[in-house]
């Protein structure tokens, strides 16, 4: 369906989106501490510092948790359910977790499951696939 | 600096509306029946109101509209606070705050929601309220707070071995308190059978581990303890208030979901009450879904970390327990109005009006808002019987 809610970039995070539409995760990182930040805003949460750069992630992470969604809580979603919805956390910082799908809707999501960024186009989306 | 605000405010009245699918009014009716009923509960001339105090997230009438119908030409003091069910016992505490310092004298707060038949949490039926994540989620359908509890319940039921069979046990407790509710919305017992057969809506959500939509008002009158004891009822101590917050679910610097925010809350809590979780006769914990309940057991104190869901199962929160929890019923089967029927369900278990619920030489009750994953913020009150 193609009624589906598309990304709505902001100000702070159009470089982020641009990144997927590219093929890349693309996160901002502080220029003076190099602190991951998540999502995307002017101030480090450590060192409180505005100076930062966009930076290609390894696209690496695992899954912390996952839902299967059986009521279609956005109508446009009602042929996919039930579907599953994956909470990954990257490899570059530990309090830095993606809400997303995984690669293929016949795989079966597991916590602990590392997994590898792929990128989807018409829409631009991160989908995650597992690695051994 | 210390923070005494302790028994210096009280809550001198209680105003419920009915509880439905479908009010057939609007929210402003629905504040207005509430707050008029809590005034009348107090036996306070409506002149006398200086301050009024609500929280929303879109949904609902602001306090200037719900001032003007009241006949209240010059508020003292207001706050009109955008937020869920984790600034709802804010609210409260900020009016405690307000009566204490002498910027008004009697105020009313009250939350107001046609949560079923208008607006829907969660999208369904109308846009999601606006949030910064949600650019990050919506594209995945991943929208609605059922799957936002959902994911902490699965990585909190993996880490502690936690089960559906604890879940459903705080399902099927709190029905056993409902059906001792007239108020309640769902009344019938069923069994541990029936919870696995009920549908699921996100996975490990069932359709009852989830809060019923209501609409609904409720409203409290505070003022200070030395007025409220010149009212009708027997006023309830706010003995403290505790505010909390700095993290969102999905990126917060805190690794680990299984904990929520009340848990660096709750020792701030009890330490400005001068209290411990053993000195709790009854605990209002804020359940929109099952998991909140076991969670918050562990977050404030009253079991370690990964034991609340044996706790529920013990019976321990049962009635006859050892920590009755949400005696009306909570918002799984009394109904849902963003945490304010647990503070009102808690004002009367201390007034002894509860009925065939009630908890025998109840003296001190815990209410808490929202543990903070949607939203980022927490708030909680500690209420004391008067005598």
């Amino acid at each position: 369906m193609t009624d589906k809610p598309l990304p709505q970039p902001d100000r702070d995070s159009a470089p982020y989106w641009e990144g997927i539409a590219a093929g890349e995760l693309r996160l901002q990182r502080c220029a003076d501490c190099g602190a991951w930040r998540w999502p995307a805003r002017a101030i480090c949460n450590r060192c409180r510092s505005f100076a930062a750069e966009w930076v290609t992630a390894s696209g690496l992470g695992t899954v912390v948790s996952w839902i299967r969604t059986h009521q279609p809580f956005i109508r446009s979603f009602a042929d996919d359910a039930p579907y599953v919805t994956v909470e990954v956390q990257l490899a570059e910082q530990n309090d830095i977790r993606l809400i997303g799908r995984l690669a293929d809707p016949g795989l079966e999501p597991e916590i602990g499951q590392r997994v590898r960024a792929e990128f989807t186009r018409d829409p631009a989306l991160i989908v995650w696939r597992p690695i051994g | 600096m210390t923070f005494d605000l302790v028994d210096r405010a009280a809550i001198a009245g209680i105003g419920y509306t009915e509880f439905s699918k479908n009010s057939g009014v609007s929210t402003l009716t629905l504040a207005l029946r509430a707050i008029k009923a809590a005034l009348d509960d107090a036996g306070l001339d409506p002149d006398l109101v200086d301050g009024v105090g609500t929280h929303r997230v879109g949904d609902s009438v602001p306090t200037p509209v719900v001032a003007q119908a009241l006949g209240i030409t010059d508020p003292r003091w207001f706050t009109d606070h955008f937020g869920g069910g984790g600034s709802s016992h804010s609210v409260v505490g900020q009016a405690a705050l307000a009566v204490a310092s002498g910027a008004a004298d009697y105020v009313v707060c009250y939350r107001a929601i046609n949560s079923r038949s208008e607006f829907r949490m969660g999208g369904t039926g109308r846009a999601p309220v606006e949030a910064i994540e949600t650019q990050y989620q919506a594209p995945y359908g991943y929208v609605a707070p059922p799957q936002q509890y959902a994911m902490v319940a699965q990585a909190y039921m993996h880490r502690y071995g936690v089960t559906e069979r604890h879940l459903g046990a705080v399902a099927m407790t709190e029905r056993k308190y409902a059906a001792l509710n007239d108020r309640a919305m769902m009344r019938a017992p069923f069994t541990y059978e029936d919870y696995l057969a009920s549908r699921w809506v996100a996975e490990p959500f069932r359709l009852l581990d989830c809060c019923l939509e209501t609409d609904a008002a409720i409203a409290v009158l505070v003022c200070r303890a030395e007025a409220a004891r010149d009212l009708k009822k027997p006023p309830v101590l706010i003995r403290a208030a505790a505010w909390g917050g700095g993290q969102m679910l999905f990126s917060n610097r805190q690794p680990e979901p299984g904990t929520s925010l009340a848990a660096r809350m709750a020792p701030r809590l009890f330490r400005s009450a001068g209290l411990t979780p053993a000195d709790v006769d009854l605990a209002m914990l804020y359940d929109c879904f099952t998991v909140a309940v076991p969670l918050q057991l562990e977050d404030y104190g009253f079991c370690a970390k990964g034991e609340g869901g044996e706790f529920v199962l013990s019976g321990a929160t049962a009635p006859g327990g050892k920590l009755p929890v949400n005696t009306h019923g909570g918002f799984l089967s009394e109904g849902y109005v963003h945490g304010w029927n647990h503070i009102a369900e808690a004002v009367g278990q201390l007034r002894g009006e509860a009925g065939a619920r009630q908890v025998p030489g109840a003296r001190i009750a815990l209410s808490t808002g929202a543990p903070g994953y949607v939203g980022g913020v927490t708030s909680a009150l500690l209420l004391r019987r008067d005598t």
